[in-house]
């Protein structure tokens, strides 16, 4: 049972988690578009002449194609990392009042959802002026990604915000984890620069399969590992039913633990 | 349950366990010492306890320090899990373990409003409507939007107060709220109390034996070897005075 102020609370945290982010700085929300087009930026320059050579990219392709992989990936690296440390981050909250706590839990993923969203437009805005066309289809299948990606996140870390609780080495173990997918989602160097026989780590890799299927609707208007795509949604829908019930269990005896 | 009880504890028990040393918080710790046991040190916070508060109650509890008040009330209000029996509410439940949760010093006094407002369970809706009886509660209306880090601790319990006592739900637990504040501020919760009196459900923990005689219908003595007593205030208060 949701009710009016489970909403309001929710709203609340996510206002807070906001404003608490960019509060202090001079640019304040600005950040979150200067962070990934610097991030852009320097990767694009470094590494758009080797792409033209290896993967045969035009570089106003490379440029969509890093920046796609790039935003993905933030979103990944974000949901991952703030819904694991949510519960963690709000144990003065879970220690005084009897709210429900799963609200901490979304309002982190939502968080990430926000910047996915923005990054997303400014995609959108930096495609226009390259001159690509996007097709609706190809917008949907972007949005169906990201809708995917979300509840598997936010699944996984009904899990891991309570583990958090009894292991804070999961913090280094998850920024390393984050370090090596980088690198084997092909962020920014196209796939055919792996050797061939190590190509499975990205062929096996959901995060960078993701990614290819978003590269492809947008550069080629192609919907391509369909059927990978659809059987996740039933994964993470899944994965979403089973955290729920794990984390509602265990999140009672989280309080004594802090 | 039956219909005209608020809370019921029912044999209810709780252990904690205080590592002493070799806590293992970590994997470095865990690796480099495989086979060095965590040493506990086990203490009992509460043992098979069991009372009813009943609906329109002031429930009053009392009892030296570690002798398991605090557990109590985590406990009521869901916060601890109780290793041994049970507890049932019946009703809305808001605990007030501390006043200004989630008080947010970098936001503004309004902004915290909304904040600690909704936390206690309170919509935007209702809080719009409350705003300007709070900061005028609170005599803050000028201060509305300055940070709360700029505040005195007297005017953020001020506004935490305010805030506090528009809170709906027909169950409160209350812990040591008094403690926080000035003989003004204290007259002010004194002045709550006589006017919630016997419309809400109130389990209350303070040293203020004094408020505790004048307020409650019923007292609860926890003792430091687990035992306790019910009874009539003056009775229990009485016989505390005398045990200490």
């Amino acid at each position: 049972m949701i009710s009016r102020n489970d909403i309001d609370l929710y709203k609340q945290f996510v206002k807070t988690i906001f404003k608490m982010r960019y509060k202090g700085s001079i640019l304040g929300f600005l950040w979150v578009l200067l962070k990934p087009f610097f991030m852009f930026l320097i990767l694009y320059v470094v590494f758009s002449s080797v792409s033209g050579q290896v993967g045969n990219l035009t570089s106003r392709q490379y440029a969509v194609y890093l920046l796609s992989g790039l935003i993905i990936f933030t979103f990944f690296q974000e949901g991952i990392t703030w819904g694991m440390n949510s519960i963690m981050e709000r144990a003065d909250l879970i220690l005084k009042i009897n709210f429900k706590r799963d609200i901490v839990v979304i309002s982190a993923l939502t968080m990430a959802l926000i910047n996915f969203g923005i990054n997303l437009l400014i995609i959108a805005v930096i495609g226009i002026v390259l001159g690509i066309h996007f097709s609706v289809l190809g917008v949907a299948y972007i949005l169906l990604i990201g809708l995917i990606m979300f509840l598997g996140m936010y699944g996984i870390s009904f899990f891991t915000s309570i583990w958090m609780v009894y292991l804070r080495d999961l913090t280094h173990i998850t920024e390393l984890v984050l370090q090596l997918m980088f690198y084997a989602s092909a962020v920014f160097f196209p796939v055919e620069l792996i050797p061939e026989k190590y190509r499975f780590i990205v062929e096996l890799n959901p995060i960078a399969i993701f990614i290819q299927s978003v590269r492809s609707a947008l550069t080629y208007q192609k919907i391509i590992n369909l059927e990978f795509v659809l059987s996740s949604l039933v994964v993470v829908i899944i994965l979403v039913i089973v955290g729920n019930r794990y984390f509602k269990k265990k999140v009672l005896k989280v309080a004594e633990h802090f | 349950m039956e219909n005209s009880i608020a809370i019921q504890v029912k044999n209810v028990s709780k252990q904690f366990k205080v590592p002493t040393k070799g806590q293992k918080n970590t994997l470095q710790e865990r690796f480099l010492n495989p086979f060095k046991k965590t040493h506990y040190r086990e203490f009992d916070a509460l043992k098979n306890l069991s009372f009813e508060v009943k609906k329109g109650e002031f429930f009053s509890v009392i009892g030296p320090n570690g002798a398991g008040k605090s557990t109590l009330l985590k406990i009521v209000s869901g916060i601890y899990l109780p290793d041994e029996g049970e507890v049932k509410v019946n009703g809305d439940l808001v605990p007030f373990l501390e006043l200004g949760v989630g008080f947010n010093p970098d936001l503004s006094a309004k902004e915290n409003v909304y904040l600690n407002g909704t936390i206690l369970g309170l919509t935007k809706n209702e809080l719009d409507e409350y705003i300007d009886e709070i900061f005028d509660f609170a005599e803050l209306r000028e201060f509305a939007d300055m940070s709360i880090k700029n505040f005195s601790s007297g005017m953020a319990v001020r506004l935490a107060f305010s805030i506090a006592i528009k809170v709906k739900s027909d169950i409160l637990v209350l812990d040591e709220v008094l403690a926080v504040g000035d003989a003004e501020f204290q007259k002010k919760c004194y002045d709550y109390f006589d006017r919630i009196k016997g419309t809400k459900s109130i389990l209350y923990v303070s040293h203020a034996l004094s408020s505790v005689e004048k307020y409650s219908d019923r007292v609860l003595w926890l003792k430091e070897d687990k035992s306790y007593e019910i009874g009539e205030p003056e009775k229990i208060v009485n016989a505390y005075r005398n045990a200490e």
